[in-house]
């Protein structure tokens, strides 16, 4: 059976049923090439796929999902599905008006080439690493890269898909000059094989990672902090989670009842972008059938609008913003594509923390309270020069008054891949708290 | 879940086409989850998972191939592919030609549920998370109670060319229970949840009253506290969940995915001195209904309890077939998946510090300003490097040697070698909690744990 006769099948069950039903699969073809010591270490290839359902019984919500697509497991999903919605106490519960959507193409040719040049690509990053004496060991150099296929369906109308896949070159290196070792990782995502460059990869890699040997303690204190783009957009990924409505009604979110209000510096101007071309998490419409289209959620420091699916939208009284999440194994929830934020007119390095990467995100930073301490590794400005690198210390503060201390923002947008695209110009934030020595 | 005569068809092919190894992993999961806020049913969900992964070693370069249709067909056809992809036609044996001749073993249950995942219906486990609400909503600043269930029924067959064919049937339950507290000092969180290789006793286990109550505490613990200071002091980390700062700092060193590569600071020191002598280190998959434990790892073999680091000197590292084959090691049956999308990689299984000597009252004796680290989020390593952090959940200022007011927000770091020869006394208090624990071969459950401990200095991330 294929997803789509899987989909037509559940969407039978269901209106024999009675049932609301939506039905969403995702078909995925991978693979991965990595390179270790000039041979190819590890080569993996796969089909992989499932389909999920979202039920409504009068007014309740209920979800369930296979990967096997068997009329039996079909069958089980429906009777879970329909069990699952009757627990829920209140209803509200809605499948969307849907239309057709029609089938898109966002990966043409993206990944057409011979098997030959990716692994050659793989087999690049490592040896260019490699000639570099400082590097000591190189873990993990890959090429992957991932087609896939969405289809999504429901009583109510909805019928669509669209292909949509990247290409990603990888490598991870352990660097000395003698002294204490430092490791970095560079990842370089496209929707084009083409587009990729190995040496590129590989000589930012380096220059990454050597910058920090030698690294000396910071002394605690507080600094002006310029947080690299790839860096800041990692706290633009944790901040996001105030920006959907679901956290907002779910009373999780630091910015509820703040529409309208300012909440950042005037620096700061917040996108969602599905439509970006190029962009490696766009999409043609949502996970509910939503068309897709830009959302301004932060502009010149006013918050504009949360984003929302449709059930959060009539909640809250507006329109949805295209932005609801689901893949098949998920429930309905909020999720971002390309999101960013603008760039400005650029910062002037003074004295401070230049801040190159942070760790322990999903540790050390708290999207509920906004409170965040992280470990940094970063570069100690002395009149606009960098002086030396720094290491063994975290920066810590609130994701609110960080968004509103912003007091520059770089020309130059850099993009981040966390499932969805973040991106950032570099951010000077007027003072943070560092703690080290 | 499939024929003999398929599964030794494929793994012969494999063979023929000069693969010196073949292993084919099948497994079938069904979960079931169930999300509530302020009483009411949020989300309710259910899921079968099916998928198959064929692995074929080359000395030690390894092809790794899965699908989510099992026929014979495709299984067959994949297989093709991969040893096409390989592009070599490489020695066969006389092993590799005629059938195989499967030795069978079976799980013998050690971990097996006592309520399995089809007893007691839906309103039940909805009645457990609405106790587990009530108990968290101890004070009115208590605005939000969110609690989860998560329900994992994992079966596996695991067949190599060796004629290795085992089966097992991995059953984990666990919830989690997040209260929010607002008020002047903004919105706080508390959390707690537990998780074992156990069916629906965990309720018993665990009773919803005693963990609500937990979480909803630490929530307003959290509300009251003041930002955590900055710099470097001693610090008491806590007994349970504190074990993440070895699994940081020292556990993921030892796994033969870094080390084989010489890619870990703690390859090539087996017999050295890595801790310091008050530091006992194991890495059990034994451990009864431990929520890391199973019967049989993802590449066939019994685990085993696995002594890492003895008083101080380093015994073993985590050891899969391919470290195996790169450093001669003997495996320790910590070859773990997260499932059939991943190859599997060296992992971590229940990894805790033995206890030692030192009354839990005697670590806070003598310090004059510090950090006691009640209970910890997670973590995360370099291995190359060694630098480290962890995130707080809870903590206290130490004083004078006594416990006072509580503080928020702030994470550890170090460098692993460096700080974990900073630890200079460990209590008898040993407990362990569950984690998931992300790396190459995806997110798997992991138990950590030790008995509180003290760390003469240590980096504090708070607010300068």
């Amino acid at each position: 059976m294929t997803f789509e006769q899987a989909k037509d099948y559940l969407l039978q069950k269901a209106r024999a049923m009675g049932l609301e039903a939506e039905v969403l699969a995702t078909e995925t073809r991978e693979m991965s090439l990595s390179a270790f010591e000039g041979r190819l270490e590890e080569i993996t290839q796969a089909t992989q796929g499932g389909i999920g359902v979202r039920v409504v019984v009068e007014g309740k919500v209920g979800y369930a999902y296979t990967e096997e697509k068997t009329p039996e497991a079909l069958d089980w999903v429906m009777q879970e599905a329909y069990e699952n919605a009757l627990l829920q106490g209140s209803g509200g519960g809605f499948i969307p008006a849907g239309s057709a959507l029609g089938r898109h193409d966002l990966l043409g040719e993206g990944l057409s080439a011979p098997l030959e040049e990716k692994q050659a690509a793989a087999l690049a990053v490592e040896a260019t690493l490699r000639q570099d004496a400082r590097v000591r060991q190189v873990p993990r150099t890959a090429y992957q890269e991932q087609e896939v296929q969405v289809v999504l369906g429901s009583t109510q109308g909805a019928s669509g898909g669209y292909r949509t896949g990247v290409s990603v070159l990888m490598g991870s290196a352990i660097l000395s000059d003698g002294g204490a070792p430092k490791q970095s990782w560079n990842v370089d995502v496209d929707r084009e094989f083409h587009a990729l460059e190995p040496g590129k990869t590989a000589l930012e890699l380096i220059e990454r990672t050597a910058r920090l040997l030698g690294a000396r303690p910071l002394k605690t204190g507080k600094y002006r902090a310029y947080f690299e783009p790839k860096a800041f957009a990692q706290l633009l990924g944790v901040i996001s989670f105030m920006f959907s409505a679901k956290n907002v009604l779910e009373g999780k979110s630091l910015l509820a009842g703040k529409v309208g209000e300012k909440v950042a510096s005037d620096l700061v101007t917040v996108v969602d972008d599905p439509t970006l071309p190029g962009g490696i998490a766009s999409r043609p419409f949502d996970a509910e059938g939503t068309p897709a289209r830009r959302l301004v959620i932060i502009e010149k420091g006013v918050l504009k609008s949360f984003a929302h699916n449709s059930e959060t939208a009539r909640k809250m009284g507006v329109e949805p913003t295209g932005n609801a999440q689901r893949g098949y194994k998920g429930v309905l929830g909020v999720g971002h594509s390309n999101l960013f934020l603008e760039p400005g007119s650029g910062v002037r390095l003074e004295d401070g923390i230049v801040v190159t990467e942070m760790m322990g995100l999903h540790a050390g930073a708290n999207p509920i309270s906004g409170d965040f301490s992280l470990q940094a590794l970063g570069l100690k400005l002395e009149g606009g020069e960098v002086a030396y690198a720094v290491e063994n210390f975290t920066v810590a503060g609130n994701l609110l008054a960080l968004l509103q201390n912003v007091s520059a923002v770089g020309e130059k947008l850099e993009w981040e891949y966390w499932g969805m695209a973040l991106g950032a110009p570099m951010v000077e934030v007027a003072e943070l708290s560092f703690a080290g020595a | 879940m499939l024929s003999e005569t398929l599964v030794g068809d494929v793994l012969s092919r494999a063979r023929l086409g000069g693969a010196d190894y073949a292993e084919l992993y099948v497994e079938r999961w069904r979960r079931r989850s169930l999300r509530m806020l302020s009483g009411e049913v949020k989300e309710a969900a259910s899921g079968l998972e099916y998928g198959a992964g064929l692995r074929l070693i080359y000395g030690t370069e390894v092809v790794y191939a899965y699908t989510n249709d099992l026929s014979a067909e495709s299984l067959l056809e994949l297989t093709e592919t991969l040893v096409k992809l390989k592009g070599r036609v490489g020695q066969v044996d006389a092993q590799g030609r005629g059938g195989l001749d499967f030795r069978k073993q079976a799980a013998r249950g050690l971990h097996a549920p006592e309520v399995p995942l089809s007893a007691r219906d839906r309103r039940y486990r909805v009645e457990r998370l609405l106790e587990a609400e009530t108990a968290a909503r101890v004070a009115p600043e208590i605005k939000q109670v969110q609690t989860q269930l998560l329900e994992w029924e994992q079966e596996v067959l695991v067949a190599t060319s060796e004629g290795r064919w085992v089966e097992d049937r991995r059953v984990r339950t666990r919830y989690v229970v997040t209260a929010i507290a607002q008020g002047e000092g903004g919105m706080q969180t508390g959390s707690f949840g537990p998780g074992l290789s156990v069916g629906l006793e965990l309720f018993d286990h665990h009773p919803p009253s005693v963990v609500g109550r937990k979480a909803g505490e630490q929530a307003m613990t959290n509300l009251r506290a003041k930002p955590a200071p900055a710099g470097t002091m001693p610090v008491v980390i806590g007994n349970a969940f504190g074990g993440v700062i070895f699994h940081e700092a020292l556990g993921h060193l030892l796994e033969t995915t870094s080390v084989a590569k010489k890619a870990s600071v703690l390859s090539d020191k087996l017999g050295e001195k890595v801790a310091s002598p008050c530091v006992t280190y194991i890495d059990d998959g034994t451990t009864p209904h431990g929520w890391g434990s199973s019967e049989f790892d993802d590449e066939g073999l019994a685990t085993e309890r696995t002594v890492l680091i003895e008083n101080g000197v380093l015994k073993s590292y985590m050891v899969d077939r391919w470290g195996a084959l790169r450093t001669g090691l003997r495996p320790t049956g910590s070859g773990r998946r997260q499932d059939y999308t991943f190859a599997p990689t060296s992992r971590m299984r229940n990894t805790f510090i033995a206890p030692g000597d030192t009354p839990k009252e005697k670590l806070f004796e003598g310090i004059e300003y510090g950090l006691y680290a009640k209970d910890m989020g997670g973590g995360q390593v370099k291995p190359g490097s060694g630098e480290y952090n962890f995130g707080v959940k809870e903590a206290y200022i130490i004083r004078h040697g006594r416990i006072e007011e509580p503080v928020r927000g702030a994470m550890l770091v170090g460098k692993g070698p460096d700080s974990i020869s900073k630890i200079v006394a460990v209590s008898s208090d040993l407990e362990t909690a569950p984690g998931m624990c992300g790396s190459l071969s995806g997110s798997l459950p992991v138990e950590v744990g030790q008995p509180h401990l003290l760390i003469s200095e240590i980096v504090v991330g708070g607010q300068a």
